[in-house]
């Protein structure tokens, strides 16, 4: 029941706030928080409840849908999903909260967009069917849509173009993946799915996953979705619905394709490496602040996904860290752009400069989101890359190098940021009647900057409860739990 | 006894919060009073773990408390655990007593200062990074710490963060020191490969049979640990970012060489000395990199004319002397220099802050001069600090570099040409010291000087000059705690964590103490010659061989050969990428006119959305299609 509820109570109340008519923006943004703060309470019901260790479904329910096909509704919870529904709640608390004080045209169609994007992404995180997996991915993109292309910034028709080229291309061939896999298998219960050796199945699925991540070279829809939605929509989209394509490869192709992820394991490196360079690269050319965070996610995710294919213990453990902290760190940044971009009309770095002067929580804000953004050590985002480049070393130490070599490049880029939007002289866009960051815009960034922090003198508060504690066979054995057989 | 371990760490990390959080609701003052709080209290509970550790037996002086598991992944475990063992609490001792003097002296340096309250915020947040640093029970908490010591160092340094040079040196600092943690954390991928554990007393168990001695495995090991040393402690060829760090308040600079950061990279060789000495080729290139510091900063600093960048280079090359050490074994030579150096590189760092300050802010020491007769007691204080520095006894610096000069004279071949670059470091070293001695404080005046000088700050603020006192008494008295012959306190204390070598006896001691001593008195009196009688030699050797003081001055272009190298091709490659990559192959295709023409692509955005509802309708009605065929075959 429980994982039902952590999806549809989102949807439902999205339902409401598109129907009841609310009497004013406030309202309207008000109970949509409401919403997604009771989403995030059923959270920590299901985070008291969840027994860590012994990494099987857990809150399990199971409807058939169309039995001779084996479709059923199927939910449930693995830890390692409990903490990315635990990142989707928390982000969309961030967003709803920073919409409703922003203020958005609309009120109603927008925050009820939100809270069905929430909803969706939930399922896609909790369903344990191919074919219900497949519709909650789909169900993302309808609210993206409409987020980006009404609500979006001068270019976002552009930008909501290119997004669907690229997911709908994805998504289709996914979706022969799904149908193919689920007839061929007699049963599209993720959780009774057999081994597969079909290249082509695979690779349906990694289109899918690769342009949602993105991976390079799929990224091209991401440097204009990300500069174009309204700041908390990027948030959300960077920091939650680019995990969906990670937890995508962790709970459907690593345990189902052992044969073709041997296979493809070496083209998969090279494009996650080139990835990681390339955006770190471009992050630190980019001229605005939203340019620099779009490109490091794109790095940034490429490492996850190596951390993913290492398929080690370490590897699969720090990416599924980094998941969650780059989903903090990057939806904290997005917020931070957008509230950079209230005060000064741009986000240009050469128009910005000078605003850490009389503006201390802006600067302490922004300074901590960043370094934890550029992996200083001792940070949750440092622990993440060092058990994902740990992973990747005993694969091949050359990756590792690599990874390293992008460590460097990533304060490079963050630091290149900072001082270009808080140091040096005042930009031309910057004057002194700007504020700094008001009460609410602390009380919602600095929460996600407090847990960043929190997670950093505490890692293991995850990396201690993924996977029942034996992450690679978990993996292997498609998630059966303790005593599962691991598939032939 | 760990109970004070962890209050020693944490309680700089709570002046931290706590500054930080109360914003403007305390001022600038009570700041300062709450960060150099902070770190007294944790000094006291240091001095309380030393005194319970020197209580126990000698195999009983090692500890490791354990808060919680840090982080985990299947076999892997690592513990938030701080160790406490003897050398540990040396450098504990060291950090947070001299990083007390210098927070402090910074509660007077900076009153008044607009952002006060950051600076203090900034130097407790260092010596907690300092302190997880050096009391951090596994190498990966050495390595976090390592990491916040590089950000500290990159928030104090670019403090006055609307100079575009002090921007620019904390993001050199910042990414030299990324450079070394790239290194140093590929090291420790290759240890948990081989032995599956981060903790300082399996690995060092296990580190024999997994890695071998001398192996491929060993060696890269100890170069990537040496890697991040050499960054850290600015040795060549990672030092380029340590003379631009001077455009930090001066209290920074003090606190960056002298106690702590920049003498990181010693303690890490010693920590890891078990790992090291399974690379003897690698312990041999660390005391060698540090021998060639020594006398490429000597002569560098010997030209330079910023009176910071002068001290700076010295610490470069004192440090050197603190590698030699290490690398040769001397472990207990090298963190006994580490310890006096400390002393006396704050004392006179402090004293020229004061400088500084009375002359409004010029650190040009070609416009000082006399200023020996207008601030007695600064000149006393400098004067103590340079007799220190160029080792002349019974000043802390002569003991504890006899030792590293005698240690290296036992070291067999490499021992004696390593000792020789040392004692020519000694000569350079008086040489550089009393010339700025005898520039900035003999006489006669200058009339900058008459004209800036100011002395309101001097001999004002007690804060100010307190902690001075107590370094100058230190850079006196800090040296007997080893003396040859007699005692070796600082050897003994660490004997249960590292053995050091042997120093050099009988006439072999004699000789080398007598040598070093011998250049160092040449070389003051040389200084008295070309700067205290203001000859002109100087300009003379300038005029007629350029390039003989172009090389030290443009630093042998080390940074012009990074930029080259380095920084040139990253930024042309980066600009490339984004030109004839990016931009035709990702932006421009589906619509996009690129970047640039916003208004343009704006308008043809429109035309286009058109399409967009076109396609949410398809994956609607996709959706609606398949859901119908899927119901109608149920």
């Amino acid at each position: 029941m429980l994982s039902t509820a952590l999806v549809f109570l989102p949807i439902a109340g999205a339902l409401l706030t598109w129907l009841i008519p609310w009497a004013s923006a406030r309202a309207a943004g008000g109970f949509a928080l409401l919403v997604a703060l009771a989403q995030l309470g059923l959270w920590t019901v299901a985070l008291g409840r969840m027994d860590f260790g012994s990494g099987a479904l857990q809150e399990a329910t199971e409807t058939p849908w169309f039995e001779d096909l084996g479709v059923a509704y199927k939910v449930g919870l693995y830890d390692f999903s409990l903490w990315l529904v635990g990142l989707t709640a928390v982000v969309t608390v961030a967003a709803i909260a920073y919409g409703t004080w922003a203020g958005r045209e609309r009120p109603r169609a927008y925050f009820g967009s939100l809270l069905f994007l929430a909803g969706a992404t939930t399922g896609v995180f909790v369903a344990q069917d191919l074919l219900l997996f497949y519709v909650f991915f789909e169900a993302m993109l309808i609210p993206l849509y409409v987020l980006i292309g009404v609500w979006g910034g001068a270019r976002r028709g552009a930008a909501t173009l290119k997004f669907i080229v690229y997911t709908m291309a994805g998504s289709l061939l996914m979706l022969v993946s799904v149908i193919a896999l689920g007839l061929g298998n007699g049963t599209f219960d993720l959780t009774e799915l057999s081994a597969s050796t079909n290249h082509w199945i695979f690779l349906g699925f990694m289109a899918a996953f690769a342009v949602k991540a993105p991976l390079w070279p799929f990224h091209g829809w991401l440097p204009d979705a990300y500069r174009e939605a309204p700041a908390e929509v990027s948030a959300l989209l960077s920091g939650v619905i680019s995990k969906t394509a990670a937890y995508g490869i962790l709970r459907i192709v690593l345990p189902t394709f052992p044969e073709p992820v041997d296979d493809w394991r070496v083209v998969v490196l090279v494009l996650a490496s080139i990835g990681l360079v390339y955006g770190s690269l471009l992050a630190f050319r980019a001229p605005d602040v939203r340019g620099v965070v779009a490109y490091s996610s794109l790095g940034q995710m490429c490492l996850i996904v190596i951390g993913l294919f290492a398929f080690n213990d370490s590897g699969l453990t720090g990416a599924v860290l980094h998941m969650v902290s780059h989903g903090l760190v990057s939806a904290g940044l997005f917020l931070l752009a957008g509230a950079i971009e209230r005060r000064t009309a741009t986000d240009e770095l050469a128009l910005l400069g000078g605003m850490a002067r009389g503006r201390p929580r802006l600067a302490t804000l922004l300074i901590t989101l960043s370094v934890i953004a550029l992996a200083v050590p001792f940070s949750v985002a440092f622990a993440g890359e060092f058990l994902i480049l740990n992973g990747i070393f005993a694969v091949g130490w050359g990756w590792a190098v690599v990874g390293a070599a992008a460590i460097v490049l990533a304060a490079l880029y963050m630091l290149r940021l900072v001082s270009a939007v808080l140091h040096l002289g005042q930009g031309e866009a910057v004057n002194e009647v700007q504020l700094d960051l008001r009460p609410a815009e602390v009380a919602i960034v600095g929460t996600l900057a407090v847990v960043l922090v929190a997670l950093s003198f505490w890692p293991a508060a995850i990396t201690d409860r993924v996977f029942g504690g034996e992450p690679a066979r978990a993996v292997e054995t498609g998630f059966a739990g303790r005593g599962g057989e691991a598939s032939p | 006894m760990d109970v004070a371990a962890w209050i020693a760490l944490f309680s700089p990390a709570v002046g931290v919060a706590a500054i930080t959080l109360l914003g403007h609701r305390i001022t600038g003052a009570q700041a300062g009073i709450l960060a150099s709080g902070s770190v007294l209290v944790s000094f006291v509970a240091s001095v309380v773990a030393f005194v319970t550790l020197a209580g126990r037996a000698e195999e009983d002086r090692s500890e490791v408390s354990t808060l919680w598991t840090w982080l985990s992944a299947g076999d892997l475990e690592v513990g938030l655990e701080v160790l406490v063992d003897p050398l540990s609490v040396f450098m504990m001792l060291v950090v947070s007593g001299v990083g007390f003097l210098i927070l402090t002296y910074a509660t007077g340096y900076m009153r008044g200062d607009a952002e006060e309250r950051r600076y203090h915020a900034y130097k407790a947040l260092f010596v907690f990074s300092m302190l997880l640093l050096v009391e951090g029970g596994n190498l990966l908490l050495l390595l976090a710490g390592w990491g916040m010591v590089g950000l500290s160092s990159y928030l104090l340094i670019n403090f006055w963060h609307e100079r575009p040079a002090a921007v620019a040196a904390g993001k050199k600092a910042f990414v030299m020191n990324a450079i070394g943690d790239a290194t140093f954390v590929l090291a420790l991928f290759v240890i948990v490969a081989q032995t599956g554990v981060l903790g300082f007393a399996p690995v060092f168990e296990r580190a024999p049979e997994a890695l071998g001695e001398s192996t491929t495995l060993s060696v890269l090991v100890a170069l990537g640990l040496l890697g991040g040393a050499v960054a850290k402690s600015a040795q060549i060829p990672l030092h380029t970012w340590l003379p631009d760090a001077m455009e930090g308040p001066t209290p920074v600079s003090a606190l960056i060489h002298a106690a702590t950061m920049v003498t990181a990279g010693v303690y890490l060789i010693a920590r890891t000395a078990p790992l090291f000495e399974l690379a003897p080729a690698i312990h041999d290139l660390a005391a060698i990199l540090g021998g060639v510091t020594i006398v490429f900063a000597g002569l560098i600093a010997l030209v330079q004319t910023d009176i910071k960048r002068v001290i700076a280079y010295s610490t470069m090359s004192q440090i050197g002397y603190m590698f030699l050490a290490a690398g040769l074994g001397a472990y207990g030579a090298g963190m006994f220099h580490l310890m006096t150096h400390a002393f006396f590189k704050a004392l006179l760092f402090l004293a020229a802050g004061v400088v500084i300050h009375a002359l409004a802010g010029e650190q040009d020491i070609r416009r000082m001069g006399g200023l020996g007769r207008e601030l007695p007691w600064t000149t006393r204080f400098f004067v103590i600090g340079a007799l220190a520095l160029a080792a002349i006894p019974p000043f802390a610096g002569f003991f504890s570099k006899d030792a590293i000069l005698a240690s290296a004279a036992n070291a067999g071949a490499l021992g004696w040409i390593l000792w020789t670059l040392g004692a020519i470091g000694a000569f350079l070293t008086a040489l550089y010291t009393f010339r700025l001695v005898f520039v900035v404080f003999g006489p006669p005046i200058t009339d900058f000087a008459r004209d800036h000088l100011h002395r309101e700050r001097f001999e004002g603020p007690l804060a100010m000059i307190w902690p001075v006192t107590v370094l100058a008494l230190l850079s006196v008295v800090g040296g007997f705690l080893q003396v040859p012959g007699l005692w070796h306190l600082v050897d003994d204390w660490l004997h249960p964590v590292v053995e050091s070598i042997e120093e050099a006896h009988g006439w072999v001691a004699w000789f080398s103490a007598l040598v070093a001593l011998g250049l160092a008195l040449a070389g003051i009196a040389l200084a008295w010659l070309l700067w205290g009688k203001r000859s002109d030699v100087p300009d003379r050797v300038r005029a007629g061989a350029p390039w003989l003081a172009a090389a030290p001055e443009r630093k042998f272009w080390f940074d012009e050969a990074y930029d080259g190298l380095f920084a040139w091709p990253v930024r042309m490659v980066a600009s490339g990428l984004g030109r004839f990559v990016e931009r035709p192959l990702f932006l421009e295709p589906l619509g996009d006119l690129g970047t640039g023409m916003r208004g343009l692509s704006g308008r043809l955005g429109a035309v286009q959305t058109g399409g967009v509802r076109t396609y949410v309708l398809m994956l609607a009605l996709g959706l609606a299609v398949l859901t119908v065929v899927f119901l109608a075959v149920s």
